[in-house]
């Protein structure tokens, strides 16, 4: 019979594209795009451990797999990791460049310097700034993106240029628009003529700049458009991600997309799953919410790759119950080093400082002692535990419960949906949804 | 304004704006955005400008929504997009909608009133004195594509069939074709009962109206909801535990869903229909894959460009015509990705919104020209009438390969 992947979000989509290349029949259901778009376009493995910024993620991985046994990476080890990053990058080695291993330093929009691992080449040239003059350049009318604001911060920067110069053009996007978003630039700088005036605009403002920071609009579906640009100011130029949408998320999501489809995966976009048939401790099938009526989609291994809290396959109520939103599957809580109850999850969540409300530990039904942490505390910067909350696997990725058994033999959770990491600030997201994906692959072609 | 307590007000209000996270998601594919300076697009005119709607629409810009649905089919966080712009439209055009408006939206009506004198019909429409003017008195604009009435409507060459030896043994359908199917598209309606009946169908038409797609599309929403109730009615008079299997990729959207999430029509007799109204491909298909069908056809060597329509999209079904026709041994087809062919329902007909709507399609017919410029496939009638307008193609209903590789023509 089949797999059926749940979600497209780079987790979804690289299991469904490696099950479909090993010959697998796939169908992707998905209720919309997933979370690519919004990303940098460059591939997370760990860029920080602590407080300490990492230089060679794999090598940190280890480290942090041995200190934290209920991170996803210390279930899924080095080498799931490290193979899945390689064949992402073999699939699309026009889009992602960079040594696997190795993590360098990319200025972001407000001239930060943030670690990852994998990036665009159009993004190559941010990585070696140190000792540098560079100029920070984009138009007026692109909403989000202030050169100065970009340079001044990336010159006081450690390990950032020697100086840096910001520079705001008059150039809308299209006539008359005063506030484009950058895919309206990306779309119009694919057209020669475009980027003609575009070079000419920025060459009569860098100087004697040696490198070029430019937004991350250089061209959407003309991958070479940042070539052609660089060539035409004669200078190493490099692109900087933006807030969504982000053009190079939408050039990997496009890219990748296509590869599945080639690979012979049926995507079915727009409809929610929103139930499931099983039997005998296997899923059978999971039930798509189509227009008019409700779909049943056989399978015989399903991949459950829904993403977290910011897609909805978890949800927190106001009293600090966290559910899966799907299978209810067990919620982990961290820390316990064991699955607890959404109950006692709840109980954690005391204090002024969190979100639930005051007292609500104590009228709620259940009043087991809350354990260590609330979900989230007043300070931004501190480990927040709410984040940190999702379903636990075993070594095969199958969700599992109280007792550490498989909830269901033949289900697969991948991606932001395992329960033991801040993504965000430990910039790890996309290492764990691209190792679990192909860990889940391997489990179900049997290798 | 609507009243208080209409489904309007409520669907205006409705906390499905609360989902937004503003990721811009569908920003990055709408259609007409990615056109035109000149529309704010779906976060911008839906959720956003939602929260500041007192009846009044404060961004007019929402007029130049096509009502694609792309936006609601992207986004991540089931933010009901199109339809909310949908409602705000209609709201917002109430009070002054255009004439034209209202005469492109009833497709039956010139359908009915070409058909006698559809030679005569079809040269006036075509005429270039005749559609300047029509262009000056109703906006209509003097290039946009517009439908070839048919000499004989399908319901009269249904009255004189007879089933084909072949029909009956794997169960009986009732076939919807949809107003376009009876007087436009006539040979895809034919096709589609040849096909059934070869496939061991045993065929029911009931007579059918118009369910109004065009009126809604357009914002005349009361008129819309009696005509998609009286479409309702026509098909309950058909045995009622039977599929209903259509040609129609758009009206078969409204009875899946747009009648109830667009206009409120909260019926049990349409959200049966609803539930038993099925594409042709994704009805074959499902037959096919659960090993139902004995699916007997020839080898067809062809590559051909196929695009699905937006409303077909909306469905949340996937592409079955890919898979289906994929089936067919020799058969080549290459997706469009083309988000839209621009038409979107009566959109493209427009003067003002003319050449927002080829350049929307512009994608697509470089594709077709591209991949066959001779033959390229499509579900929807008016987006087969914008492709064969701007390609030059011939465009033909993704059924119209199936007959051909079942030794029907
Ligand atoms: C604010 C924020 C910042 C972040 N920053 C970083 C960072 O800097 N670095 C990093 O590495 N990671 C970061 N992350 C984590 C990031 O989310 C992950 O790296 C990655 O995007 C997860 O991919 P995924 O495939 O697991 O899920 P997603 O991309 O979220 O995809 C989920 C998919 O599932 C679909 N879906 C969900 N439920 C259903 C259902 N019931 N039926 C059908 N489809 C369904 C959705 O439509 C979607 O397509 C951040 C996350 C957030 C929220
Ligand atoms: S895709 Fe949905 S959540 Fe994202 S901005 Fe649009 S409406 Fe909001
Ligand atoms: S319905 Fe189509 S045209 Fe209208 S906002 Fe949504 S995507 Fe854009």
């Amino acid at each position: 019979m089949a797999t059926v992947v749940v979600g497209a979000g780079l987790s979804g989509l690289a299991a469904a594209l490696r099950l479909a290349e090993a010959g697998e029949r796939v169908t992707l259901l998905t209720k919309g795009i997933g979370g690519l778009p919004l990303s940098a376009g460059t591939v997370d493995v760990l860029g920080y451990a602590g407080d300490e910024r990492v230089t060679r993620p794999y090598e940190a991985l280890v480290t942090l797999a041995a200190a934290a046994p209920d991170h996803p990476y210390a279930l899924l080890g080095r080498d799931a990791v490290e193979a899945a990053v390689a064949w992402l990058q073999a699939q699309v080695p026009e889009l992602l460049a960079g040594q696997p291993g190795v993590n360098v330093t990319l200025p972001t929009a407000v001239g930060a310097l943030r670690p990852t691992c994998l990036y665009p080449p159009s993004m190559a040239a941010g990585a070696d700034l140190a000792g540098k003059a560079v100029a920070i350049v984009g138009p007026r009318q692109l909403k989000d993106f202030y050169p100065a604001l970009c340079a001044a911060n990336l010159a006081r920067t450690p390990g950032g240029p020697a100086a840096a110069v910001g520079h705001s053009l008059d150039l809308p996007a299209r006539p008359g628009e005063a506030d484009a978003s950058g895919l309206a630039y990306a779309r119009s700088l694919d057209d020669p003529e475009c980027r003609a005036r575009f070079v000419a605009a920025v060459a009569a403002v860098v100087g004697d700049a040696e490198v070029v920071g430019l937004p991350a609009v250089l061209g959407y579906k003309d991958l070479n458009a940042w070539r052609a640009i660089q060539e035409g100011l004669g200078k190493p130029v490099f692109e900087i991600t933006l807030i969504p949408p982000s053009v190079p998320g939408l050039r990997l999501n496009d890219a990748l997309t296509a590869l599945a489809k080639a690979a012979g995966v049926r995507i079915v976009l727009g409809s929610k799953v929103t139930g499931y048939t099983a039997e005998g401790g296997k899923v059978t099938s999971v039930t798509l919410h189509q227009a008019g009526h409700n779909q049943p989609w056989p399978a015989d291994h399903v991949v459950y790759a829904p993403g977290g809290f910011e897609s909805g396959a978890l949800r927190v109520d106001s009293y600090g119950h966290v559910k899966e939103t799907l299978f209810d599957l067990p919620v982990a809580a961290m820390g316990s080093g064991t699955v607890a109850t959404e109950r006692v999850l709840r109980a954690t969540a005391t204090g002024p400082d969190t979100m639930a409300p005051e007292g609500s530990a104590a009228t709620g039904p259940d009043t087991t002692p809350a354990p260590a942490q609330p979900l989230l505390t007043g300070d931004f910067w501190q480990d927040q535990a709410l984040f940190k909350l999702g379903v636990r696997v075993d070594a095969a990725l199958r969700p599992i419960d109280e007792s550490g058994r498989p909830v269901f033999t033949n289900l697969y959770a991948t991606g932001s949906l395992l329960a033991g990491a801040i993504r965000w600030s430990e910039k790890s997201g996309e290492g764990i949804a691209l190792g679990s994906a192909w860990a889940a692959a391997e489990v179900i072609l049997g290798r | 304004m609507f009243e208080p307590t209409s489904h309007e007000a409520n669907l205006l209000a409705r906390a499905s704006v609360d989902q937004c996270v503003k990721c811009t998601i569908c920003e990055t594919q709408c259609p007409v955005m990615a056109v035109t300076p000149l529309f704010a697009g779906p976060k911008f005119v839906g959720p956003q400008a939602e929260r500041f709607r007192h009846g009044e629409s404060v961004d007019h810009t929402l007029d130049y929504c096509s009502s694609c649905g792309t936006c609601t089919l992207v986004c991540p966080q089931g933010v009901k997009i199109a339809e909310l712009n949908s409602v705000a439209r209609a709201a917002m055009k109430r009070d002054h909608m255009p004439p034209r408006d209202r005469l492109i939206s009833r497709t039956t009506l010139m359908g009915q009133a070409m058909r006698p004198i559809a030679p005569l019909a079809n040269a006036a429409l075509r005429a270039a004195p005749v559609r300047v003017l029509a262009e000056k008195i109703a906006g209509i604009h003097r290039d946009a594509a517009m439908p070839v009435s048919s000499g004989q409507p399908f319901h009269a060459w249904w009255a004189k069939h007879q089933p084909a030896p072949t029909a009956g043994p794997a169960g009986t359908v009732i076939f919807f074709h949809g107003c376009a199917g009876d007087y436009f598209e006539v040979a895809t309606s034919i096709q589609a009962v040849e096909v059934l009946e070869r496939l061991g169908f045993n065929v029911l038409v009931p007579k059918q109206g118009c369910c109004g797609m065009a009126l809604q599309s357009n914002g005349l929403y009361d008129t819309a909801r009696a005509w998609v109730r009286r479409l309702v009615a026509d098909l309950e008079k058909a045995p009622q535990d039977l599929v209903i299997v259509s040609t129609a990729g758009s009206c078969q959207g409204m009875l899946k869903h747009e009648a109830r999430e667009i206009m409120g029509v909260e019926d049990e007799s349409l959200q049966a229909i609803g539930t038993r109204t099925r594409d042709i491909c994704e009805f074959l298909l499902e037959k096919i894959e659960a090993g139902q069908l004995n699916f007997g056809v020839k080898r067809l060597d062809v590559t051909v460009t196929y695009h699905a329509p937006c409303q077909l999209k909306g469905q949340g079904m996937g592409q079955p015509a890919v898979e289906l026709l994929r089936l067919i041994p020799g058969v080549t087809v290459v997706e469009s990705g083309a988000t839209c062919c621009g038409i979107a329902g009566t959109y493209g007909f427009k003067k003002e919104k003319y050449e927002i709507a080829k350049a929307v399609g512009q994608p697509l017919f470089d594709k077709v020209k591209e991949v066959n410029p001779k033959l390229a496939l499509c579900d929807t009638e008016t987006c087969r009438w914008q492709i064969r307008q701007h390609t030059g193609a011939q465009v033909e209903h993704p059924i119209y390969l199936l007959h051909k590789a079942l030794g029907l023509s």
